[in-house]
């Protein structure tokens, strides 16, 4: 049976910055510019965001979904609930089969594919995958400039549909090819690029789509590109010009395993045989799609491209903790292993509301709220609140110790549904009374070692009508 | 209420950084103050109930403040005492509980003290780190100044109030403070000075704040129909009105005005039979200066939505139809909190009885009007009404 693509979605870190900034802190040189997170973001607002347009694109009920798969090498827990937050967040069934599959850069293109297996074999229906990356590069390793955040998201279904995944092949090499490593500071082994450039990368990836080529003819490519010159080399050995991979990879810089599937949606608006080459972990991967039609979401990517703010290396650093000030931080009064989080967790990543069965108003969070605040009732149902509306009143708040970062925008909206609620605007982005706002899944701390997550309003007119 | 109890005493310190004096001693000058000033003169061993207000122990060091800290440090071991913690209103609040406690009958005495330790900590240690506290998400980085700052942005927006309007109560209430030998601040600004501080909390300025303050006020009550054992001048009190409103901003159906101040003075001018038009003064919550517009208008004193604009011309300075904040107020007196609400009363006092030097006003119908509000949301306020009328 086949499996079809029917629905796509991408999104990347909101800091964009110069490779030659960073290269300036070094006393080298660099080209091109890369996505990063900002302080409020990382593998599952990315992930969250990719997946949300994908469901849109695809038209698809979040409550449908019973498999959601999600490839990325850093996992907001190391071993913790990150599959169940993104899955309560995206507000799909408890009951959602899946895994996450981690470990090497070819990860996102293995969640894809053990997806669809588990559709073929029956074991789901339609599946969600999400892939997700945002390593934290070594000070002064040579990714550093390099390395970019970004997410990708596919639904997929049994049948027919503007995509059909077509076949795939493995290769391993038990290789140590550390070129994109996380954290890389504490691993401190000299790094041979010309070793790896010429034995390993070249002859690997060169040969799986050598391979793949012969046994399909490909007419559009997805290929690897991880310091900005291996990519057009790997083209012209295999005759691809200049792939559709190039695109994001030139907007975001390397985002790992997020790479090889941003490259394929850039590659799914028209027709033909789209081919991918993954490498990363001593594993080549290669899958080819069989493109029909349009895939819905993949026009969206250039908005996608041309979204984010510009940021210095400064900046870039601040937001991934690499450069704090000194002094304590002021503790958070309800700590995030603690029974707060237990009561509430699920109702603040769901966006949860309690509405008055008497009289309609809706009381958040549920879990602070046995009584109306319209009438004082105790008869309620949990609603799910809707992710856009307008703002009441705002402020913007300068003056705050250590880990807030000013200036930061407080909002309180009206939602569409008539729910009024306070929440953080995104940093960087203006207000007005009556202006419309989006809300979007953001990290409002990382808190005793613990990531904490929240809704943020953000402008509607940055991403669009919500 | 009306002439069940009397105020026969009242006094404060001067409020400051005061880094030199511990919590316990700020409290015994401010006692010591309150019964130096009873015209008769008063035994301190009268008092049989004390009332303590202080609103943040952990601003000093202090976590468990219980009932025994302040009789023992004033000398008065053994007597019983109660701490009250009611948001900014925990002042006001522990008045209107003292008076209850001898309008009930129980007690023939009672002492009202506040005492705030605000600076012993840095602000960032102190006040600022509540921008960690509360819910998680929805209270997330909420200072102080986010629970009013999206008063005045609506504010702003919907009466054309301006940032002169805003700067008119700064100014004005620094002006006051000249004239008060206890306010912390007591230089005049002018609006140059005051549109050019930074910002705190957009659209609020750092001179539309009210400082950290350190501070002690303390007030002696006793049953009305023994006032004349201690003065010849009493002070009454006429009523009082407590309200709440919900704790989040996201509850609050509008944010030009503050509910819990509205229904508190309704309870308080109907407990005092009396109206808005009635009253000769006022000390009010003026936590920042848009605080002071949304409580004249709450109070019945202008129109909602002329408050920037009765301040601009003058209508609540010391000469004005209504003075307002003769004091200098929360913003030029300071607001050691659980002190405030005690000192602003103590301010009533000493109005009513002719007794404020430079800054007397007229009190023709012999009628003043104490206000707080604040609390998560600004979901708590007190009113209190004093008098030197006889029923």
């Amino acid at each position: 049976m086949p499996v079809a693509i029917t629905g796509v979605g991408a999104a990347a870190g909101s800091l964009r910055c110069e490779a030659s900034d960073v290269a300036d802190a070094w006393g080298t040189s660099a080209r091109g510019r890369f996505a990063a997170c900002a302080a409020d973001e990382d593998t599952l607002t990315l992930a969250w965001q990719a997946a949300v347009r994908a469901l849109e694109a695809a038209g698809s009920d979040p409550g449908s979904i019973d498999g959601l798969w999600w490839g990325t090498p850093t996992p907001p827990f190391g071993q913790g609930p990150s599959r169940a937050y993104l899955s309560a967040t995206l507000r799909l069934p408890d009951t959602v089969v899946g895994a996450i599959v981690s470990g090497t850069d070819t990860c996102g293109v293995q969640a894809l594919l053990a997806a669809s297996d588990a559709i073929a074999a029956g074991r789901c229906s339609r599946a969600l995958v999400v892939v997700s990356d945002d390593v934290l590069p070594g000070l002064g390793s040579r990714h550093e400039h390099r390395a970019g955040a970004a997410g990708s998201a596919f639904v997929l279904e049994a049948g027919d549909g503007p995509a059909i995944l077509g076949a795939a092949t493995t290769r391993l090499r038990p290789v140590l090819d550390r070129y994109r490593g996380s954290d890389e500071a504490a691993t401190r082994d000299a790094y041979d690029g010309r070793l790896f450039r010429e034995e390993v990368f070249v002859p690997s990836v060169v040969g799986a789509a050598r391979a793949l080529h012969e046994a399909t003819p490909i007419s559009a490519w997805s290929l690897p590109d991880p310091d900005g010159r291996l990519g057009r080399l790997i083209a012209k050995e295999v005759g691809a010009g200049e792939p559709p991979s190039a695109g994001p990879y030139a907007a975001f810089g390397d985002t790992g395993a997020a790479a090889p599937l941003l490259g394929a949606i850039a590659a799914l608006g028209g027709g033909g045989t789209v081919g991918l080459v993954a490498y990363g972990g001593g594993e080549t991967v290669t899958l080819t799609i069989d493109v029909n039609g349009a895939v819905p979401g993949a026009d969206l990517l250039d908005a996608v491209t041309a979204e984010g703010r510009p940021a210095s290396y400064a900046t870039v650093l601040r937001a991934r903790g690499q450069l704090s000030p000194a002094g304590e931080p002021v503790q958070m009064g309800v700590p995030p292993g603690g029974a707060g989080f237990v009561r509430g967790g699920a109702e603040l990543l769901s966006l949860h509301g309690a509405r008055c069965t008497d009289c309609g108003t809706v009381s958040t969070p549920p879990s602070v709220h046995p009584a109306c605040t319209g009438c004082g009732g105790s008869s309620f149902e949990i609603v799910d609140l809707p992710r856009a509306g307008t703002v009441v009143t705002f402020v913007v708040n300068q003056t705050m110790p250590a880990p807030f970062e000013a200036p930061l925008p407080v909002v309180i909206a009206d939602l569409v549904d008539g729910t009024r609620l306070q929440l953080q605007g995104l940093a960087g982005t203006a207000f007005q009374i009556d202006g419309g706002i989006e809300l979007v899944l953001r990290r409002y701390a990382r808190e005793r070692g613990a990531p904490v997550y929240g809704y943020k309003a953000a402008p509607a007119a940055t991403r669009g009508q919500g | 209420m009306w002439n069940q109890v009397a105020v026969v005493g009242a006094g404060l310190i001067r409020f400051g950084e005061l880094f030199d004096r511990s919590y316990e001693q700020l409290a015994k000058q401010a006692f010591d103050a309150a019964v130096g000033s009873v015209d008769h003169g008063f035994d301190p061993a009268l008092i049989d109930n004390v009332i303590l207000s202080t609103q943040r122990g952990t601003l000093w060091g202090q976590e468990g403040i219980g009932g025994n800290t302040i009789p023992s440090a004033i000398g008065l071991n053994g007597v019983p005492c109660t701490r009250v913690e009611n948001a900014c209103p925990s002042g006001s609040d522990a008045f209107r509980i003292a008076a209850m406690t001898v309008a009930s009958g129980v007690y023939d005495i009672a002492l009202v003290i506040g005492v705030e330790k605000m600076r012993d900590k840095s602000a960032e240690e102190g006040l600022l780190a509540r921008a960690a506290s509360g819910h998680p998400i929805y209270n997330r980085g909420e200072t102080a100044p986010v629970l009013f700052a999206p008063f005045a942005t609506r504010h702003m927006h919907d009466f054309g109030t301006t940032r002169e309007m805003l700067g008119a109560v700064a100014m004005k209430n620094r002006h006051n403070a000249t004239l008060d030998p206890y306010a912390h601040f007591q230089q005049e600004i002018d609006l140059d000075r005051y549109l050019s501080s930074p910002l705190v909390c957009e659209p609020l300025h750092l001179l539309d704040c009210c400082p950290q303050t350190d501070g002690a006020a303390a007030m002696v009550l006793v049953r009305a129909d023994r006032a004349k054992e201690f003065t010849d001048a009493p002070v009454y009190v006429a009523g009082f009105g407590v309200a709440t409103d919900h704790p989040a901003l996201h509850e609050k159906q509008s944010f030009v005005e503050l509910p819990a101040t509205v229904h508190a003075a309704k309870r308080a001018y109907a407990m005092a039979g009396v109206g808005p038009g009635d009253i000769d003064m006022a000390e009010v919550h003026d936590c920042f200066t848009i605080t002071e517009i949304l409580d004249i208008e709450d109070l019945g004193f202008v129109e909602k939505g002329k408050g920037g604009h009765a301040t601009l011309a003058g209508e609540t300075a010391l000469d004005g139809r209504l003075p307002v904040n003769p004091s200098g107020g929360l913003i030029a007196k300071g607001h050691p909190i659980g002190a405030t609400g005690v000192a602003q009363l103590t301010e009533c006092y000493w109005q009513l009885r002719g007794e404020a030097d430079d800054r007397q006003v007229a009190t023709r119908n012999g009628f003043a009007l104490q206000h707080n509000v604040g609390g998560r949301g600004s979901g708590v306020s007190v009113v209190n009404i004093l008098t030197t009328n006889e029923g």
